[in-house]
């Protein structure tokens, strides 16, 4: 059903495109409106996610909201308001351009190719791809996956790589997490390729846990990055000022220990590394 | 609106490539859905008006179970539905062998073929009650009555809204990539996967599925007026004379 809302976007937006531009930056428009607008997952835990509580939330949603969304409001001197709309990887993109939303904050990975279309902001979590199998499965990575049925996200670079550097799996594309894990749980396909925190994520949430295990090296590098439209570095400035900022005061990783420490939602402990690139990514005030 | 365009991606890389297999897939899964559809609808539209109540019901409830479920759910339970029901051999023999496009046929046949048959009913129901009786007065059992006379007539009465139903058939075919049939819609975000060009992807989609639809309305024009029988409503769309 998602790609009829995508395909009405097509003519909805050529018609924007053909209306004389108007020349509002994203901050104008947060400015007028008093609100942020934010593209997000409903299933994507725990970066965002609807919990059991049925309440929307998650890392990337907590990150805007406690760093980005208050240096917004310090910017154009108002109190905005955040309001968050689903958005998959075949959409986001789209609902960027149409100025349905103002920002990405879900799982999106910063590419080279992306980047031709959106900006992003620094980095704000880092994995890589790896496999979801049941237990005992003779899939350990990458290189023994040849003539096995393997799941992945519609529209995620693991697919892409997939397809290239194991172009002899059968490879299976489902537009959501929940479908491709169904897959997964009554054996149409052998194994799920995701990012290794979101594999761990599925795991953490499966019926049955310790009968599922995340396998492989990380077969490719995703940073994940908050996308928002292309060109508009004002808007990108406040983004970034806000992640830095948390990142310089700690909040930052108080937040990612809410979600990732010991205790947290998922423990997934940030390593020394991960650690001083985020350090490194915050430029002098 | 704050947007590049980039038509090139469309001509350039693999594109081309996806794009005409993803319209293969469309056009191979749409035409068995088709057949399966229109053998369905024939029977079960035929068994809704005939003189033998227990058939009617039998027919009433295929139809109002099918069209009244969302095509996505079937989607999905003849794709997670339907195998666990079989044996482990069975189950692991269709996982390798392309499940997810039967499935999808199956869906989109069922699903169609419940909404044919109300068509055909509708035509059926057109013809004067006194021809049916008028072939089985002259010795004609009702299974040759309705082979013979009523569905020959019926089946020209419907061409129009059975070519509308044909097209969503058709439309309705891009609802098998969720259970990951890699047909014309699902390449076109393929294309946006790799160039993350959304825009000029869903667009090229977009023409393929309007020209598509378009060259088969018109054919079905030309077999509307080929078929037409005087002096009954068909036309195809111009009078002739």
């Amino acid at each position: 059903m998602r790609r009829m809302i995508a395909l009405t976007l097509v003519p909805a937006v050529l018609a924007a495109g053909a209306a004389p531009a108007l020349a509002e930056t994203t901050l104008e428009k947060i400015a007028r409106t008093e609100t942020l607008t934010i593209g997000t997952r409903t299933g994507s835990p725990p970066f965002a996610y609807v919990n059991s509580k049925n309440e929307w939330v998650g890392f990337s949603i907590e990150l805007v909201e406690q760093l980005v969304l208050p240096a917004i409001s310090q910017k154009v001197g108002k109190q905005v308001k955040l309001e968050k709309k689903e958005s998959t990887p075949p959409t986001r993109i789209p609902l960027l351009s149409s100025n349905a939303v103002d920002l990405i904050a879900g799982t999106m990975t910063d590419t080279r190719s992306r980047r031709d279309s959106v900006d992003f902001s620094i980095t704000f979590f880092v994995t890589g791809a790896q496999f979801l199998v049941k237990k005992g499965s003779p899939i350990k990575g990458i290189k023994n996956i040849d003539g096995k049925r393997i799941a992945a996200q519609q529209g995620s670079t693991n697919a892409r790589i997939i397809r290239e550097k194991a172009p002899k799996a059968q490879l299976r594309e489902f537009p959501d997490q929940p479908a491709a894990f169904q897959a997964l749980l009554q054996g149409q396909v052998d194994a799920y390729t995701n990012d290794g925190i979101q594999l761990a994520g599925l795991k953490l949430k499966a019926p049955n846990p310790a009968q599922w295990e995340v396998v492989g090296d990380f077969y490719s590098y995703e940073p994940y990055g908050m996308a928002m439209r292309k060109n508009d570095a004002d808007f990108r400035n406040t983004v970034n000022g806000g992640l830095m900022d948390g990142i310089e005061s700690g909040r930052f990783f108080e937040i990612y220990d809410k979600w990732f420490g010991p205790k947290g939602e998922l423990p997934y402990p940030m390593s020394p590394g991960v650690r001083q690139f985020m350090t490194y990514q915050v430029v002098p005030k | 609106m704050n947007y590049n365009f980039n038509w090139s991606v469309l001509w350039t890389g693999q594109s081309g490539e996806w794009l005409w297999s993803g319209l293969l897939t469309t056009l191979e899964l749409s035409a068995l859905a088709w057949l399966l559809a229109a053998g369905l609808g024939i029977l079960s539209g035929a068994l809704r008006t005939v003189p033998f109540r227990p058939l009617r019901a039998l027919a009433t409830g295929y139809v109002e179970f099918f069209r009244n479920v969302p095509l996505l759910v079937w989607m999905f339970f003849w794709y997670f539905g339907v195998p666990p029901f079989l044996p482990q051999g069975a189950q692991d023999w269709l996982f390798d062998h392309g499940l997810e496009f039967w499935a999808a046929v199956c869906a989109l046949g069922v699903y169609s073929g419940a909404r044919f048959s109300e068509v055909l009913r509708s035509g059926i129901q057109s013809i004067p009650r006194t021809q049916f009786e008028a072939s089985v007065a002259s010795g004609l059992t009702t299974v040759q009555a309705y082979r013979y006379v009523i569905l020959p007539v019926a089946l020209r009465l419907i061409i129009p809204p059975a070519t509308s139903e044909s097209l969503n058939l058709l439309k309705n075919s891009s609802v098998a990539l969720t259970i990951s049939v890699a047909e014309l819609t699902f390449q076109t975000r393929q294309i946006e996967t790799y160039t993350a060009k959304a825009i000029e992807a869903l667009t090229a989609g977009t023409v393929i599925y309007l020209v598509l639809c378009v060259s088969l309305a018109s054919v079905m024009t030309w077999v509307e007026r080929r078929t037409a029988i005087p002096g009954l409503i068909t036309a195809g769309g111009r009078r002739r004379r």
